[in-house]
């Protein structure tokens, strides 16, 4: 009887090697599994390597902030005109969260209540150098704008979704967005590509008071961008994106006119733009000194003739292993539309005009510093930021050499105080 | 259909490339490598120890979401089961240790972390993603491999350990 | 044929950088390495260029950061 067991365990333990056998001839000899797994690392043939997940926790933003426009400088406006410009009181709300293993969302809503003057249009001073005309100070108008996107996360990369509107006394918009991204090489390259669409309409106000103004206009703009982003070392990432966008319909700014041989016209802008824009970031920590950089370039060209660089510099500089301090610059430079004068002696062959500052030629340099500080209550992260910015605008500081300043540029100083929360 | 030197400038890509390519990721039926690292609270945290027990080996990082995630859920896990039949260790891999013990003091667990800032341990083992787990048998095999980790993820653990526990050999 | 050349571009232009492993991505994952760590801030840089400036704005992110999942 025991022998009778015996054997049937030995047939088992028999059974058993066997099985192993069978499992270890299929499986490939070591050599040919690490060549397999060096092709694995190659992009494309992807590594079961899984990419970033929806938010481990909760966050939610609020910012105000308080935008003010420099008044115009008194040479540089019309007599009798409004000298003060814009501002504007900002409120933002931001909540993002997971909501599943695999799906996040976030939800970016603003409110901006603003009030003052705006450059109306632009007339030849006493000895011919331009001066600005103002609409007058406007009440109070407001505009609000909410953004609603989801996030699908994939083993190897995520797509996006989103959808927003975007709402003023005189303006609605819709707009849409799907992007994608892709991980590769270990998750230290990733190819990321996205397409969006924007649907504006205008139906611009006191059209009984200027009867040349439009009373209803719509714009499309469509967009397409492509990405890709490279790890370069521990502590060093580099991103270079290019996005193309096409704007159709009415491109004209309804409240601006333009001064054509001694009388002010409507602003007429070509009904299609190409536009291209080029963008550079690179990221590094150090270390040692518990800061990192930020290093932007973008390039910008479009088929009104018009090209700009921007270059932004941010240093972020941790202290006492809490406090952060964030210094950052910025240097923009434009050219002029092909169609863009202050005023204009003559009609254009094709049509077109405009003496939007906008569209001037001018360069920009901005600075600012921002202070943020973590402190924990009810067992939650909070974080308090504050942050000021300063804007300055002239025809001297662009690369390039400008005849006639616009009179209409722009400088600003920009207050805001923030509350970060997660949970 | 591509000239020789093409074929051997590509092998030479591939192989610069597979050079640079970390350890092959361990898979089911592998043996799990043994090794031994000074525990984060002292003394040291060493594989061999915890052979003929089941045993759930966690990669993580203070840094990473996923892995502060997994922590409690872990913890949860191993108290579900005998202490002589399951076991739970992890490797941290935290550049500053005392970033990691920090972290631990705030949401403490009841398992040990070894400490392996330099990655040697992760390196042996493949690891390819973070977090990354290993599900090893009383015999030291590895039976499951665990990337990344989602709430989803428990139950099927729980029963793959269960089903290890049961297996007394 | 053109995914060969692919990985094979693929692979010359990283067989310079070694990859970064999984766990040594610790200064990636950091809040002050992300693209934009302030994205109300961002959000509201980009609006005041729109209005104020000429051009478009850039691209957006993806890579880098944690890796985790």
């Amino acid at each position: 009887m025991r022998r009778k067991c015996a054997s049937r365990a030995a047939l088992r333990r028999a059974r058993e090697r066997r099985r192993q056998r069978r499992r270890l001839a299929r499986r490939p000899s070591a050599m040919v599994r690490a060549l397999t797994a060096a092709a694995l690392a190659l992009p494309g043939l992807a590594s079961p390597a899984a990419a970033d997940s929806p938010p481990t926790q909760a966050r939610s933003d609020y910012h105000y902030s308080r935008y003010a426009e420099d008044a115009v400088e008194s040479k540089k406006v019309a007599a009798g005109s409004e000298r003060d410009r814009y501002e504007i009181d900002i409120h933002q709300f931001r909540f993002e969260t997971g909501i599943s293993d695999r799906v996040g969302f976030n939800i970016d809503i603003t409110h901006e209540a603003m009030s003052g003057a705006t450059p109306w249009y632009v007339t030849p001073g006493p000895n011919g150098t331009p001066v600005q005309v103002m609409t007058q100070a406007t009440i109070e108008e407001a505009r609000t704008d909410a953004l609603l996107a989801g996030d699908y996360y994939f083993d190897r990369g995520k797509a996006t979704l989103s959808g927003g509107v975007s709402s003023e006394n005189d303006y609605l918009a819709f707009n849409g967005g799907l992007g994608g991204e892709r991980q590769f090489n270990d998750k230290n390259t990733t190819l990321s590509a996205g397409i969006g669409a924007s649907f504006d309409r205008i139906t611009p106000e006191d059209t009984n008071k200027y009867p040349t103004r439009p009373h209803r206009e719509n714009k499309q703009t469509y967009d397409v961008y492509l990405a890709a982003s490279q790890v370069l070392g521990s502590a060093t990432i580099v991103q270079t994106s290019v996005k193309y966008q096409l704007g159709t319909g009415y491109l004209s700014d309804p409240y601006k006119l333009a001064y054509v041989a001694g009388t002010p016209e409507t602003d007429e802008r070509p009904d299609l733009r190409n536009q291209i824009s080029w963008l550079t970031r690179f990221r590094h920590h150090f270390r040692s000194a518990k800061a990192s950089v930020h290093l932007d370039y973008m390039l910008y060209a479009d088929d009104w003739k018009m090209y700009s660089h921007t270059f932004e510099l941010a240093w972020y500089q941790t202290l006492f292993d809490r406090f952060l301090l964030v210094p950052s610059a910025r240097y923009y430079s434009q050219s002029q539309a092909e169609f863009y004068a202050p005023y204009f002696t003559a009609p254009r062959g094709d049509g077109y005009r405009s003496s939007d500052y906008r569209l001037s030629p001018y360069g920009a340099y901005a600075f600012g510093i921002k202070a943020e500080l973590p402190f924990e209550v009810w067992s939650l992260n909070w974080a308090l930021t504050a942050a000021y910015d300063r804007y300055v605008s002239g025809a001297d500081l662009a690369l390039q050499k400008v005849d006639v300043e616009n009179p209409g540029l722009v400088s600003y100083n920009l207050f805001t105080v923030g509350v970060t929360g997660r949970f | 259909m591509f000239p020789a030197r093409f074929r051997a400038i590509s092998a030479a890509a591939l192989l610069s490339a597979a050079l640079a390519a970390p350890a092959p990721a361990l898979e089911k039926g592998d043996r799990a490598p043994d090794f031994s690292a000074p525990g984060l609270a002292g003394g040291t945290v060493s594989l061999a120890t915890y052979r003929g027990k089941v045993v759930f080996l966690d990669f993580w990082a203070s840094w990473c979401g996923p892995c502060a995630k997994a922590l409690p859920a872990l913890d949860q896990l191993r108290k579900e089961f005998k202490p002589g039949d399951f076991q739970v260790i992890a490797v941290n891999l935290d550049r500053d240790p005392k970033l990691a013990v920090k972290f631990l003091s705030k949401r403490p667990v009841g398992y040990p972390s070894a400490s392996d800032p330099n990655g040697t341990v992760p390196q042996r083992f493949g690891v390819d993603s973070m977090p990354t787990s290993f599900l090893i048998d009383r015999s030291g095999v590895v039976r499951h491999v665990q990337r990344g980790f989602r709430d989803g993820d428990v139950a099927p653990l729980r029963e793959k350990i269960q089903k290890l526990v049961a297996d007394k050999r | 044929m053109t995914r060969c050349l692919a990985l094979l571009l693929l692979a010359l232009a990283c067989s310079g950088c070694a990859p970064v492993r999984p766990w040594e991505r610790d200064a990636l994952a950091r809040p002050d390495m992300a693209w934009d760590p302030d994205p109300l801030g961002a959000q509201l840089g980009k609006h005041i260029q729109f209005s104020k400036e000429g051009s478009l704005d850039g691209g957006p992110g993806g890579g880098g950061g944690c890796g985790c999942n």
